[in-house]
C-alpha cells in the first residue's frame, strides 16, 4: 500500500498495528508512580462468554448506506458503567460534551460486539475490565464501581494510569489503555470531537488548494527560526 | 441484441479492466478495433456507489480496517483485499507473500495511491549501471513520448524535479501542484538544510478541469479520501475515464463477472481466444478473437499463461522465465511526534488526497562512487495532517488532561513511508500450486519470496535518514530504532507493486515478451500489465504500466492495420 491522505483511516491502520507498549509520557508517568497503591488487587476475571456467532458486513457492503449489521451485546449495567467511564475519561468541558453524554458508549458496544479478531480481543479486555472494576471496588469499598463516589472512582482510574504496571495490575492497566484508546477514537471522529480539536476541513473547496493560513505560516516561521532552519515557508 | 454479449465478434479480447486493460480498451477502440473486455469482478459505477462525503463516524467501527475491508470500510475495493473468497493463493514454506486483488470493474485504479513518478534512464538500464539484474530492451527515450501522452490523458499534477534519474516532464504535461501544507514545509526546510531534496509529488489527481464530451472530469475539490473513489473524476480511475470513453466508440463490449481461466491456442501456436467462467453461474464459455491482450495484473496474467498451453509448462514459456523475476517495492514506515507542531494554528489541511511533496532518491552520485552499501534507490512519501492523534503520542492520562493532550497533539506527527527498489533474485517467483484450485477449479498461484541484503541495507539506510530528519526537527521518534531492518520491512506483496513475472527482453531465449509485450512464442498474444517489467524501480509502477500498455496497444493496432491478423 502506498499510504495516502492521512485521515483517521490511516491513523486507525497504524493504531491497529501498534502495540500499546510504547507509552512515553514522562509527566503522567511521574503522576502514575505517585498514585496510591492498593492494599489488595482483585483477581482478573476469567474469559467472558464468547460472542454469539454473527457475521461481519462482508467484502462488498453497500457503502452509500453504511450499517452495523451485528447486534450490540453489553448489558444495561455494563453500558451504564461504560458511559460513566466515558464521562470520566473524556469529561464535559466548555469546549465539548462528555464522551458518555455523546453516546460514545454505543460505539464501544458496537466495537466489542463485532465478529472480527481485533475487536474480539478487545471484547475480552473490556468485559474483563468492567468486571474487574466492580471486583476491585467491592474488595476495597464494599460496593460496585458505579456506586462509588466520584473522587474514589478517580483514584481507581489514576491507579490504572501507572507507567509500569506490575503483577496483578497489568491486565487492569491494559484494559484502561484499550478503553481510553477506543474512547478517543469514538469521540474525536464525531463531528463534536472534530470541533473540539478545532478541526477545519471536510468541506469541498473549489479552485486551487490555498495552503496554510497566515497564522499557520507565522507559527511555522517561528518554529523554523527556533530550529535554526531559516525563514523559508514556501 | 444477441443473447450473449460476449458472442459478438471481436478483434481483440482484453482480460482485465484496471490500469492496463483500461488504456488498452481506450487506445484500441479509438483505433477502430472491436474489443471484448472480460473482467473477473462485478460491474462497478463510482457515481452510484462511492460515499465520498460521509464522515468516518457513519461507518461501522469508525471505518477501521477489518479482515473484510483491510483498508477500512469506505475503501473502494470490492470483493477483495488480501483475500478473495473462494480464490486462494499459497506461499512456499516461510516466505509469506501477500497478494492484493479486487474483483471489480476498474481493478485497483478505483482505490490506489495515485503517486505517479516517471522512471528514469537508470531504471531501464540497471544492469549497465551496476551489473545487477538485466537491462530492458528499451530505454527512457523509447518510453518518454508515451509518458508525455499518458500524463496528459490521465491528468497528473506536479512540478519539476531536476535530479539525476528523475526526468522532468515537458512543459505542457503536468497540471500545477497544490501548495504544500505546514508539516510538508517543515520537512522541506529540514531536509534541504541537510542536502536532501523535497519536491512537488506527481499525483494522478486533476487540479484543473478536464472537459470531455463523454467523460468530463472536474478539478479536485480538496476534501475527501481518494481511496473511496472520486465521483467527480478528479483522481484517475478507469471507471470514470478510459472505460466510458472506450464504450462511447461503440466498439467496446464489457462482460463483468467473467473469470478467465486460460488462453486458447490452435495447432499453429496462435491464440484463438480464451475460456472464462461466469462467476455467478459457474458456467464455462469460450470466446474467440484475432488477438488476445492479458491485463489481469502481474500475478494473474502469469497464472493464466501457466494454466494454458502445455500442461506443466504453460503457454509462452519456452524461455522458462514465466513466473520468475517477481519483485515488489520495499516498504517501511517511520514517524515522529514533533513538539514544535503541537498546538499549532488550525487551517484547512485537506488539500488533494495524498502527499503534496515527497523526497525523491538523491544519492546516485554517492552510490556510483561506491559509498553506499546497497544498489538502487528509495524514496519517501510523506504524511502528517490534523486528525485524531494516535495512541502512541497521547499520555496515559484521563479526564481534562487527556482532552487537552488530544487537542495539542492533533497534527503534530510526521510520517515518512519508504518505498525502495527490489532487485530480482532467484528465490522470488510464482508458480502453479500442484495441489490447490480455486472455487472455479482453476489451479492457483504459489509464491516464493525473499529479500536480499541489498534491500535490507537499503531500508536500514532509509531509517537512518528518516530518524536524522526527525531529530533535526527535535522530534520524538515513534518507531523502535533497535529493531533489525528485516523486522521493519513490509512483507513481499504488501506494497502492492508486484512486477516482472513475464519479463520483456531483446532475446526470446531469456525473456517472455518483446518490448511491445508480444509473447515471443505466440504472435497474437500481448501482455500489457506489470508482468512484463524487466525490473522494478523505487518509483511506483502504474504510470509506466500505462505508458507501456499504450505503446503496446498502438503497436498492436498498427499490426492489425498492416494485415498481420487477417
Ligand atoms: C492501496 C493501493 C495503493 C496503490 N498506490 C499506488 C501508487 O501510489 N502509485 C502507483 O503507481 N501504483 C499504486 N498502486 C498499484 C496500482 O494500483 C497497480 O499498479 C495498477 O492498478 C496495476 O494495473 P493493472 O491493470 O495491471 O491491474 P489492476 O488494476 O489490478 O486490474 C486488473 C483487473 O483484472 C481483473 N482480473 C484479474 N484476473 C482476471 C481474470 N482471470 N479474468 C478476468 N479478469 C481478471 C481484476 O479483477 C482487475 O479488475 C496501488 C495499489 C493499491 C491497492
Ligand atoms: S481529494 Fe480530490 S481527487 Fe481525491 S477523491 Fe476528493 S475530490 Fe477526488
Amino acid at each position: 500500500m502506498t499510504p495516502s491522505r492521512r485521515t483517521t483511516l490511516q491513523w486507525m491502520i497504524a493504531a491497529a498495528a501498534m502495540p500499546l507498549a510504547r507509552w512515553a509520557s514522562p509527566a503522567s508517568a511521574a503522576e502514575g508512580a505517585n498514585a496510591p497503591p492498593f492494599d489488595t488487587v482483585a483477581d482478573w476475571p476469567g474469559a467472558p462468554p464468547p460472542l454469539v456467532a454473527t457475521k461481519g458486513y462482508g467484502r462488498d457492503p453497500t457503502l452509500m448506506e453504511p450499517k452495523v449489521v451485528w447486534p450490540l451485546t453489553l448489558t444495561r449495567a455494563q453500558r451504564a458503567t461504560v458511559d460513566l467511564l466515558g464521562d470520566m475519561i473524556l469529561p464535559a468541558d466548555d469546549v465539548s460534551p462528555g464522551a458518555g453524554q455523546l453516546g460514545v458508549g454505543a460505539f464501544i458496544d458496537e466495537w466489542i460486539s463485532a465478529p472480527y479478531p481485533t475487536q474480539q480481543g478487545d471484547r475480552a479486555t473490556i468485559l474483563g475490565g468492567l468486571d474487574w472494576l466492580d471486583r476491585q471496588s467491592i474488595a476495597q469499598h464494599g460496593k460496585d464501581f458505579a456506586a462509588l463516589g466520584a473522587p474514589i472512582r478517580g483514584l481507581l482510574l489514576d491507579a490504572l494510569c501507572v507507567a509500569v504496571p506490575s503483577g496483578k495490575l497489568e491486565m487492569p492497566v491494559k484494559f484502561m489503555d484499550r478503553l481510553r484508546h477506543l474512547f478517543v477514537l469514538g469521540f474525536y471522529t464525531l463531528p463534536e470531537g472534530k470541533k473540539d480539536m478545532g478541526h477545519v476541513g471536510d468541506q469541498p473547496t473549489e479552485g486551487p488548494y490555498p495552503g496554510p493560513s497566515v497564522e499557520a505560516r507565522t507559527h511555522l516561521a517561528a518554529l523554523l527560526a527556533e530550529l535554526k532552519l531559516g525563514e523559508r515557508t514556501s | 441484441m444477441s443473447l450473449d454479449p460476449a458472442s459478438a465478434p471481436a478483434d481483440v479480447i482484453i482480460v482485465g479492466s484496471g490500469a492496463a486493460g483500461g488504456i488498452a480498451a481506450y487506445s484500441l477502440t479509438k483505433a477502430g478495433l472491436r474489443c471484448l473486455m472480460l473482467e473477473a469482478g462485478r460491474d462497478y459505477d463510482p457515481q452510484q456507489e462511492v460515499n465520498m462525503l460521509a464522515p468516518e463516524s457513519d461507518a461501522p467501527l469508525r471505518g477501521s480496517a477489518t479482515p473484510d475491508k483491510p483498508f477500512g470500510y469506505f475503501d473502494a475495493t470490492v470483493d477483495g483485499g488480501w483475500e478473495v473468497d473462494g480464490e486462494p493463493y499459497t506461499s512456499t514454506k516461510g516466505s509469506g507473500f501477500r497478494w492484493w486483488r479486487p474483483r471489480m470493474l476498474g481493478g485497483r485504479t478505483n482505490h490506489w495511491g495515485r503517486h505517479v513518478p516517471r522512471w528514469g534512464a537508470y531504471d531501464f538500464k540497471p544492469f549497465s549501471r551496476d551489473g545487477l539484474g538485466v537491462d530492458w530492451p528499451i530505454g527512457y527515450d523509447d518510453v518518454a513520448p508515451f509518458y508525455d501522452r499518458v500524463e496528459k490523458m490521465i491528468g497528473v499534477n506536479g512540478g519539476p524535479i531536476g535530479l539525476e534519474n528523475h526526468p522532468d516532464s515537458p512543459a505542457d504535461c503536468l497540471m500545477p501542484p497544490p501548495a504544500p501544507r505546514v508539516p510538508e514545509l517543515l520537512l522541506k526546510a529540514t531536509a534541504e538544510s541537510m542536502g536532501i531534496p523535497v519536491r512537488a509529488a506527481h499525483t494522478a489527481v486533476l487540479t484543473r478541469d478536464m472537459p470531455d464530451a463523454v467523460a468530463p472530469r472536474s478539478a479536485c475539490f480538496n476534501a475527501t479520501p481518494c481511496t473511496r473513489g472520486c465521483t467527480i473524476g478528479a483522481m484517475f480511475q478507469t471507471t470514470t475515464s478510459f472505460l466510458p470513453m472506450a464504450k462511447a466508440t461503440g466498439r467496446l463490449t464489457v462482460v463483468t463477472d467473467a473469470m478467465v481461466s486460460r488462453v486458447l491456442t490452435n495447432q499453429a501456436g496462435r491464440a484463438t481466444g480464451v475460456e472464462y467462467v461466469d462467476r455467478k453461474t459457474g458456467v464455462r464459455h469460450q470466446v474467440s478473437a484475432r488477438a488476445v491482450v492479458l491485463a489481469g495484473g502481474t500475478g494473474e496474467t502469469t497464472r493464466l499463461l501457466l494454466n494454458s498451453g502445455e500442461a506443466g509448462r504453460g503457454l509462452a514459456n519456452s524461455s522458462g522465465e514465466l513466473g520468475r523475476n517477481l519483485t515488489d517495492s520495499t516498504g517501511a514506515s517511520f514517524s515522529a511526534f514533533i513538539p514544535g507542531l503541537a498546538d499549532r494554528p488550525r487551517y484547512n489541511e485537506d488539500g488533494i488526497g495524498g502527499q503534496h511533496v515527497y523526497i525523491p532518491f538523491w544519492l546516485y552520485e554517492k552510490q556510483k562512487r561506491g559509498e553506499l552499501d546497497f544498489a538502487r534507490g528509495y524514496h519517501f512519501e510523506v504524511w502528517g495532517r490534523f486528525g485524531v492523534p494516535s495512541a502512541n503520542v497521547l499520555p496515559r492520562a484521563w479526564g481534562a488532561d487527556l482532552k487537552k493532550a488530544v487537542r495539542s497533539a492533533s497534527g503534530a506527527t510526521i510520517g515518512l513511508s519508504l518505498r525502495g527498489e527490489m532487485i530480482p533474485n532467484k528465490d522470488t517467483y510464482c508458480e502453479i500450486d500442484p495441489g490447490v484450485r480455486d472455487r472455479f477449479g482453476i489451479p492457483v498461484l504459489r509464491f516464493a519470496f525473499r529479500f536480499s541484503r541489498q534491500e535490507v541495507n537499503q531500508v536500514a539506510h532509509g531509517r537512518r535518514i528518516a530518524h536524522a530528519l526527525f531529530e533535526r526537527m527535535n522530534g520524538r521518534i515513534l518507531d523502535d530504532p533497535s529493531l533489525p531492518p528485516e523486522k521493519i520491512m513490509a512483507a513481499g506483496g504488501e506494497i502492492i507493486h508486484e512486477l516482472g513475472t513475464a519479463r520483456m527482453g531483446a532475446d526470446a531465449r531469456t525473456s517472455v515478451v518483446d518490448s511491445y509485450g508480444r509473447a515471443w512464442d505466440v504472435d497474437n498474444l500481448v501482455l500489457m500489465d506489470g508482468a512484463i517489467f524487466a525490473s522494478g524501480a523505487h518509483k511506483n509502477p502504474t504510470l509506466t504500466i500505462l505508458a507501456l500498455a499504450l505503446r503496446a496497444s498502438e503497436r498492436l493496432a498498427a499490426r492489425f492495420k498492416s494485415g498481420a491478423f487477417a
